[in-house]
């Protein structure tokens, strides 16, 4: 059963160009149909790598990928399942609209009639109909991502790849897209597999992310997973804005940081283990100086439209991020208060598998209670 | 604006001092009193000389075959040649092939000439048509592969992966996507090709035989005997032609560019 489910498999894929470190480093993975996925990472994280790994635009050099359980390590671009939108759109500028979208059809040696009923209908999916003579150079940012995606969704792939394709519209623009995209895949309801760099797009759109570093998967999960149980400060840092502060497990529900101990919900760590905090901005409260359970003093603040961004120092020196919607004054000393469920607490060097095992042993521990 | 005037003058000069001496040789061509000075009268006695004369058409028909051949073939040769040195896998393949090339256009044509009558003359090949024919060819290819590699790099590498993403197989890529793109470049390489095939002298005049001739070789050796003014009449028209040549070229060039120039002003 879980095997048909899975349409992509990666088995301990590794991509290396000459003697550099490898872009990819042992990357295992599996991509459930009709779902959207997400891969999130900076540039340079092998991303990029996947999804040209994917389309057969390059090769594996150790490892193997599967394709509805197919081996396709070999297998060239042109004879897999799968349909790429590219950063840049890679519209063919000496072709207009209507053979931009036909290009795949035509490759394919398609009738006619049915090239015309099929590139109608992919026009009118994205919202282009009667553009069809257009040429490329007349279309703006939002129309060729249109086209390209018109372009890929034609020929019906069972995987549609996205590369950055929102990276060059204008933010406006982009969180239209952003809704469109989702919604298109859920009227397709094929696998998309979108690579982005923006965090924000990543939580907005998908059923599941993928955090990359380094050519290694840090965290796989929900959006609301990965956001609220970063792995690591990697991926605290990454997705949204975060307080780290190094602490002390003493027990389980306590943790000790800023020379105080605080209750918790986290658990399953050694007694006195060396462990890193987070808490995201949005959790901290501004309260009267006496009533916080942290004391700090504003240093400065940006007005971000829908909230003010304050930076605050405490008494130890360690900086403090509130996002809050009243104003604080600069210089003020000011309380914060946070609830314990505000508090994730990271182990160190702790890989995806063994924070698994762990979330997966407490659970069953709290519901047995 | 003292400036400018001064510019213009200077641009205006300049080109009087190029195109004198061709207007000069023009208004000759219609001179009655039979030399190069003392214009006596208007005639077009001359032309009807250069249309009478059929030794003088069948060269040019020669000459005329001989730029068309040789340029179609340079262009075929020059294109897959540019197609090569793009693919080359290591920037180093890639800018020793480039500079070879370059070699090639920048060397002096006597040499080229010289070169090739040593080797025909080693390989047994007959002077006439086909050693003038192989040499345009040869000295035409360089030029259509600098011509076309500048589009080729324009190229967005992105196109070809979307083509193969797309399931084109590698010829489909080349003909429906690399081929079309780059044929602004093919065409200007094939014009270009064709103006070096129909002017070139230095080259033809060492590997043409008795018996066959281009127009350049025919009217340096007819100057050499003495002054006719059928050779101005010639050359007149021959300018004239390289004239609408040009403008050809143009408009074919403006035709490519327009759609680019339409979406900036959108």
């Amino acid at each position: 059963m879980l095997a048909e489910q899975a349409i992509i498999r990666f088995e301990n894929v590794t991509k290396q160009y000459d003697e550099d470190p490898p872009v990819l480093d042992d990357v295992s993975f599996e991509i459930e149909r009709g779902k959207f996925y997400t891969l999130l990472g900076p540039s340079g994280c092998g991303k990029t790598t996947i999804l040209r790994l994917i389309a057969g635009l390059t090769e594996p050099t150790k490892g193997n990928i599967y394709f509805n359980g197919k081996l396709v390590n070999h297998v060239p671009a042109n004879e897999r399942q799968v349909n790429t939108v590219f950063q840049d759109y890679a519209l063919f500028p000496h072709l207009d609209v209507y053979e931009n979208v036909a290009f795949g059809l035509r490759v394919k040696k398609m009738k006619k009639a049915d090239i015309d009923a099929k590139v109608k209908e992919a026009l009118r999916f994205v919202n282009l109909e009667g553009y069809e003579s257009r040429k490329i150079q007349e279309m703006s940012g939002g129309q060729k991502q249109r086209v390209a995606i018109a372009r890929a969704i034609v020929n019906e792939p069972e995987v549609l790849l996205l590369d950055e394709p929102l990276s060059a519209l204008d933010l406006k623009l982009r969180t239209e897209m952003q809704y469109e995209l989702r919604e298109l895949q859920r009227r397709l309801g094929i696998t998309f597999i979108f690579v982005t760099h923006d965090q924000e797009e990543a939580l907005a759109m998908s059923d599941e992310i993928f955090v990359l570093n380094k050519g290694k998967i840090q965290q796989r999960g929900t959006p609301t997973d990965i956001y609220d149980e970063p792995i690591n400060r990697f991926v605290a840092d990454f997705i949204g804005e975060s307080n780290i502060i190094p602490g002390k497990m003493i027990k389980d529900f306590l943790v000790e940081f800023n020379g105080k101990v605080f209750e918790c919900v986290d658990q399953g760590f050694h007694p006195n283990e060396p462990v890193e905090i987070v808490i995201r901005p949005e959790d901290l409260e501004i309260t009267e100086p006496d009533k916080g359970k942290l004391r700090v003093r504003v240093d400065s603040q940006l007005f971000r439209g829908v909230h003010y961004e304050i930076c605050c120092y405490d008494e130890d020196g360690n900086e403090w991020l509130v996002h809050s919607t009243k104003k604080a004054a600069v210089g003020e000393e000011i309380g914060l208060h946070f609830d314990p469920e505000a508090i994730h607490v990271m182990r160190l060097g702790e890989t995806e598998e063994e924070f698994d095992k762990r979330l997966e042993s407490y659970r069953e521990v709290s519901h047995a209670k | 604006m003292k400036k400018k005037i001064g510019a213009n003058i200077y641009l205006i000069a300049v080109f009087i001092i190029l195109y004198a001496p061709i207007f000069y040789l023009m208004i000759y061509s219609f001179n009655s009193g039979g030399a190069m000075h003392d214009f006596k009268g208007f005639t077009l006695e001359w032309y009807k000389e250069v249309f009478h004369d059929t030794r003088l058409i069948v060269i040019v028909l020669n000459t005329l075959v001989i730029a068309l051949l040789s340029s179609a073939i340079a262009t075929i040769f020059g294109v897959l040649g540019a197609l090569a040195i793009a693919n080359a896998r290591s920037r180093r393949t890639k800018n020793m092939l480039l500079t070879l090339n370059n070699v090639l256009i920048v060397s002096p044509d006597v040499i080229i000439g010289a070169s090739f009558l040593i080797l025909y003359t080693l390989i047994g090949i007959k002077l006439g048509f086909t050693s003038v024919l192989i040499s345009h060819i040869a000295f035409s290819i360089p030029i259509v592969v600098l011509m076309v590699l500048p589009k080729l790099q324009e190229m967005s590498p992105t196109l070809i992966d979307a083509a193969r993403d797309l399931g084109a197989t590698r010829r489909d890529v080349l003909t429906r996507v690399v081929l079309p793109f780059i044929s602004p470049g093919i065409l200007a390489g094939f014009f270009m090709a064709l103006t070096y095939s129909l002017d070139d002298f230095a080259v033809t005049f060492f590997v043409t035989g008795n018996g066959f001739s281009t127009l350049s070789v025919e009217i340096y050796s007819r100057a050499r005997q003495g002054i006719s003014l059928s050779i101005n009449a010639l050359s007149t028209l021959i300018f004239l032609f390289t004239i609408i040549l040009v403008i050809g070229y143009y408009f074919i060039n403006r035709k490519s560019v327009r759609p680019n120039g339409v979406g900036m002003r959108q």
